[in-house]
């Protein structure tokens, strides 16, 4: 075997009150594409921040091409190779493709810039990834795809051997992160190694050839990602003790009509949906990014116009006609940018938890701090909020507690109806399970709960029911066992599946 | 069960407790470090007449200063309230003059306040002027009609029984000072224990998520620019009150005092983050600065420069400690 492009050994980090990593080794090698997993705050992160030279270990050594190197500034980084494409990238949308492949170390001719030159080598750095694009126009045209592998071309000209890839598809559509693929694999076969940070499993069995696998600052396993299930994968994550269960499904008796939509029109992406939603139920909708998902889950929060259709709610006709209109029916919705839509991160967790509900804790519009402490604390333990105190801000949650408080607003808001547009996006995959748990019980109690996400395969974890929106209108309607990835993914893109 | 309960609240955590009062600690570090120094220096500076009139001086900045915490806090700025002051003066004064009783047109000139302000609210809300444009043209319009009502000379108030309002004083606490203080409880107690006080945090925020909670975003906005407005007419009315006459060069300059109070008290003008008890502080801060720096004689147009230094720091302090708290998050 031949020797790896970077090894680290015995690699040791710790933080004032923690310790991120202990004793870890890690070893890449030549064109080799790994995929690296573990909860937040497994030490993923942390491990390679030290590759890239933004953090320090206390112990160890990091070797590349056999030979001792000391990473100590992101420079050094750099110089030896190594790029990092964060989740949130680092372009500046004003300027050119061209002057962002080359940022900073734009090539002079005389006194200025030579643009004809540096249009010329960014166009050829774009085409090595099999990107066609005029260099000159501004990046704040293109799409967040192509401004990654903007980013991606950058990297390659600073001379990267390494990539490490956070997260690239997370905030991707399907046929877009089916690019970037693409271009991984292609980057491997010349000979560039990458490292590829994700949570989804369908992505990273045809992206990568090994798994690295992080559980509280250790190394756990390394293993080529034919040698395991992902059942395997998920108990090496999370610790055997705390593998999931097999799907508890209402029994359909249990569940009753509660939202009837006949003919809905939302322009411009619903043309004629029909459906019904059920109390007592999980119910998911699956579609492409683009089939308009988010609009039909807003529609019905009343956030968006209906162009027609009818809507029966309990037996009376109903067409929300404001926000309000929709939560004083029950409606309630989550919405998938948590950050910027659906909590606010200054005020504390316990604020946060209420707000959607300040009339059931406050009289004459004079909070009742009783009632709100009471409220608050048996919210953070129905959702298992882990937290320091219940008012410290939001914002220093891990995002799946995060998502867990906007699940708490929803519920505490009563509603009988709740719409939650992708409520796992972003967080690790323990968090994602106790979302699920927390859906299933909501569920349990009589809500109809409606689940929107792109991974396809979260469906067969949580829900009664899939519809797939397709073209506009719901074209099929997946129930129990039925619910499986190979089959919601053939019906939603009308393709036979990859798998 | 009660015992367990409000476990989670009971357990006392310093850490917790100071790092949320961080900025209230701070500024009472730099106001008991301006008094040491002050009452060195300063003859006269400690003694119970000059403190009562720091009092006085702080009403005219502290009143509106309640009311501008809220609009800073909900991510906007009323630049207006000193050109409103002047033409609440004004027209109070030419009101009186005209045979109006003096209640009544003291009602009319808050409830006009308030009106002036759902008017910038208003178009804030529903046709997403920035309230900074707003402002800016009652700045200049405001102003502008107090000068045309008066032909830019002061109108005498005749009623003398009416200046106890702003020059009087109550058990040797000066009127306004009193006024000032309770307000300062009533808008304490607004912003921290009512719906609507956490839901300007709450607009400020992140008003996306706000409307997605069912906020009213746009009856919050518009009701702290009126509160600001009735309360800019309030201090147009002690004013008048103090000096005899409604002036409409009054309050010059008074809205950056006013800003610069809230500012130095921690309030965030990025909105979200702010607190009463802190723009207290900042007001009786720069009171104490500005009255300190005329008993040390320093040259008024140097009392300017330390004055602009002063602030400037307080508002570096403060963006460096958002940029903090971002970096944890």
């Amino acid at each position: 075997m031949t020797e790896p492009l970077v090894q680290m050994r015995g690699i040791s980090k710790a933080y004032p009150g923690v310790v991120a990593l202990r004793d870890v080794d890690f070893a890449i090698g030549r064109g080799e594409v790994r995929a690296l997993l573990g909860k937040n705050g497994a030490g993923k992160s942390t491990l390679v921040k030290i590759l890239a030279g933004v953090e320090r270990p206390d112990e160890g050594s990091i070797l590349m091409d056999g030979a001792p190197v000391s990473l100590r500034t992101p420079m050094d980084g750099i110089k030896a190779g190594i790029a990092t494409v964060h989740q949130e990238l680092s372009v500046v949308p004003e300027l050119s493709i061209a002057e962002n492949v080359f940022l900073g170390r734009w090539p002079k001719r005389g006194g200025g810039i030579d643009w004809r030159a540096m249009e010329r080598e960014a166009h050829a750095a774009l085409e090595v990834l099999g990107l066609d694009l005029d260099p000159r126009q501004p990046v704040a045209r293109i799409s967040v795809a192509q401004r990654q592998l903007v980013e991606i071309a950058r990297a390659l000209r600073q001379g990267a051997r390494l990539l490490i890839l956070d997260e690239p598809t997370s905030s991707l559509v399907a046929q877009e992160a089916e690019t970037l693929i693409r271009v991984v694999r292609r980057l491997a076969e010349q000979g560039t190694s990458v490292i590829y940070i994700s949570h989804r499993m369908d992505e990273i069995r045809r992206v990568a050839q090994s798994l690295t696998v992080m559980r509280d600052g250790r190394h756990i396993a390394t293993t080529a990602v034919g040698d395991v299930t992902n059942r395997q994968i998920v108990e090496m994550l999370l610790g055997s003790t705390q593998a999931e269960g097999e799907v508890v499904r209402s029994a359909p008796a249990k569940r009753s009509p509660l939202l009837s939509i006949r003919g809905l029109e939302v322009a411009p992406r619903i043309q004629d949906a029909s459906f019904e939603i059920r109390a007592g139920e999980v119910l998911g909708i699956a579609g492409v990014l683009g089939s308009g998902r988010t609009e039909l889950l807003q529609a019905i929060a009343g956030l968006r116009t209906i162009d027609s259709g009818s809507m029966t709610l309990s037996g009376s006709d109903f067409r929300p006609a404001s926000l309000r209109d929709a939560r004083a029916n029950g409606i309630f919705m989550t919405p998938e940018d948590r950050r910027g839509e659906g909590a606010v991160m200054m005020l504390g967790i316990d604020e946060n938890l209420v707000m959607a509900s300040w009339g059931s804790v406050s009289r004459g519009g004079v909070i009742d701090r009783a009632a709100m402490r009471e409220k608050v604390t048996a919210s953070i333990r129905a959702l298992g909020i882990k937290l320091a105190h219940p008012s410290e801000p939001l914002g220093n949650l891990s995002g799946g507690n995060q998502q867990k408080v906007v699940i708490g607003k929803a519920l505490n808001a009563a509603p009988r109806i709740l719409l939650l547009d992708e409520p796992t996006r972003g967080v690790d995959i323990g968090a994602k399970r106790q979302i699920y748990q927390l859906m299933r019980k909501a569920a349990e109690e009589g809500l109809a709960v409606v689940f929107v996400s792109g991974e396809i395969e979260e469906f067969c974890e949580v829900c009664d029911r899939v519809l797939i929106l397709r073209g506009g209108s719901i074209t099929a309607e997946v129930e129990g066992e039925a619910i499986r990835t190979e089959t919601l993914s053939e019906l939603t893109t009308g393709e036979q599946g990859v798998h | 069960m009660a015992e367990t309960r409000s476990e989670l609240y009971q357990k006392f955590d310093l850490r917790h407790f100071l790092s949320g009062r961080a900025n209230e600690i701070g500024l009472l570090a730099a106001i008991l470090v301006l008094y040491a120094f002050l009452a060195v220096f300063a003859s006269n500076f400690m003694t119970l007449p000059n403190q009562l009139n720091i009092l006085r001086d702080a009403a005219f900045v502290g009143i509106i200063a309640w009311g501008m915490t809220l609009v800073l806090i909900s991510g906007e700025i009323d630049i207006s309230v000193g050109p409103h002051v002047a033409f609440a003066g004004v027209l109070l004064a030419s009101l009186a003059q005209s045979g109006v009783p003096l209640p009544v047109a003291a009602l009319v000139v808050v409830v006009l306040g308030a009106l002036i302000g759902c008017f910038t609210g208003f178009l804030r809300a529903f046709f997403d002027v920035p309230s900074f444009i707003v402002t800016l043209a009652l700045w200049l319009g405001l102003r502008g009609t107090a000068q045309v009502m008066s032909d830019a000379v002061p109108i005498v108030i005749m009623d003398f029984s009416f200046q106890r309002f702003g020059a009087g004083s109550l058990l040797g606490i000066p009127t306004p000072a009193i006024i000032m203080l309770v307000l300062f409880v009533a808008f304490s107690f607004v912003a921290t224990r009512t719906v609507f006080g956490r839901s300007v945090y709450a607009v400020g925020g992140n008003a996306e998520a706000a409307r997605l909670s069912a906020i009213p975003v746009a009856r919050i906005r518009i009701l702290v620019f009126a509160i600001t407005g009735a309360l800019a007419a309030l201090t147009g009315i002690l004013m008048a009150s103090r000096l005899g006459s409604g002036n409409s060069g009054a309050a010059s300059g008074l809205e950056f005092d006013i800003i610069a109070a809230v500012v130095v008290g921690g309030t965030s003008l990025f909105g979200g983050r702010g607190t009463m008890l802190g723009t207290l502080f900042g007001v009786i801060f720069i009171a104490a600065l500005v009255n300190g720096l005329v008993l040390l004689g320093v040259d008024p147009f140097a009392q300017g420069i330390v004055r602009g230094v002063v602030i400037l720091v307080a508002v570096m302090v403060n963006i460096i400690s958002i940029k903090r708290m971002r970096g944890r998050m």
